[in-house]
């Protein structure tokens, strides 16, 4: 067998069962479970406060995203740190790792990133709206049954089940 | 008695150590079922691979049950651990353009 093969994924239900420990583990450790879109925003936040400090505190809505301790005091960026560095370093034993656009056969790389824009801007407006993405929301809510969550994770799958026969070409 | 870092008083570093490390393991746990590959997020929209679902409930049944199951042992203070409130209306459209997003980004 050659060495630059990559791996297979994992069985999803084992895949499921990891995450389901490390959910457990984060909520029996710091009573709290994972998110993604909310250190997102408290880097925009830091961000934004670089070039507008005043505007920014001045914001009820940007400023509580601020912190006091900086980005690198903030246990959601720090998890969120950690999701890039565990992603990178599973795709690399898994010799998954390549420098690629993934898209369908039918649609061009620039296509595809303009779509990924536009979808990561709409998919980051939600999750403020909704006071947390798939991760914050769905996965951390669906498991202590938070009811907003329930229904707020659903309505992603609605979302998503209903663009996808237009958006077929961009996949298949 | 957990959650740990509420119980316990912990240092602030503490709490950070912990969540780069919980981090790492949410990221791997991801990435080793497929989750990080953006075609294969998509394919769940068209019935082609369940794997989405399949990761997600499973990881939401596993730790559901262990909550409550450290609960009922009474080393777990579940009043302790923070639940999403509920704000009904923005989170179903909130969901719905995250929806949008999602199957128009690749996540």
């Amino acid at each position: 067998m050659s060495s630059n093969v990559p791996k297979r994924y994992v069985n999803p239900y084992i895949s499921g069962l990891i995450l389901g420990l490390i959910l457990f583990t984060a909520f029996f450790v710091m009573g709290r479970g994972l998110g993604a879109s909310g250190a997102m925003m408290k880097t925009s936040a830091t961000a934004i406060h670089m070039v507008a400090p005043d505007v920014t505190e001045q914001s009820d809505y940007l400023g509580k995203y601020l912190g006091t301790g900086g980005l690198l005091g903030d246990w959601l960026f720090l998890e969120l740190l950690g999701v890039a560095i565990g992603s990178v370093l599973s795709a690399a034993i898994g010799r998954r790792l390549k420098w690629q656009v993934l898209r369908g056969p039918r649609i061009g790389v620039a296509a595809r990133l303009l779509l990924a824009l536009l979808g990561g801007g709409l998919f980051g407006f939600g999750a403020r709206l909704a006071r947390g993405c798939t991760s914050g929301l769905a996965l951390s809510g669906g498991a202590t049954l938070a009811l907003g969550s329930m229904v707020g994770m659903m309505a992603i799958f609605v979302g998503a089940y209903s663009m996808a026969w237009f958006l077929r070409k961009e996949w298949n | 008695m957990a959650p740990l870092a509420k119980v316990g008083e912990w240092a602030p570093q503490l709490g950070l150590v912990a969540g780069f490390l919980i981090g790492i393991g949410f990221g791997w746990a991801l990435e080793m079922g497929g989750l990080g590959n953006s075609r294969k997020l998509a394919a769940q929209f068209y019935f082609k691979d369940l794997t989405v679902f399949k990761v997600m409930f499973t990881a939401i049944i596993v730790a559901e049950l262990m909550m409550l199951g450290a609960g009922a042992l009474g080393i777990m203070d579940l009043s302790l651990v923070f639940l999403n409130p509920t704000f009904m209306v923005p989170m179903v459209i909130g969901g719905l353009v995250m929806g949008v997003g999602f199957i128009a980004g690749g996540w």
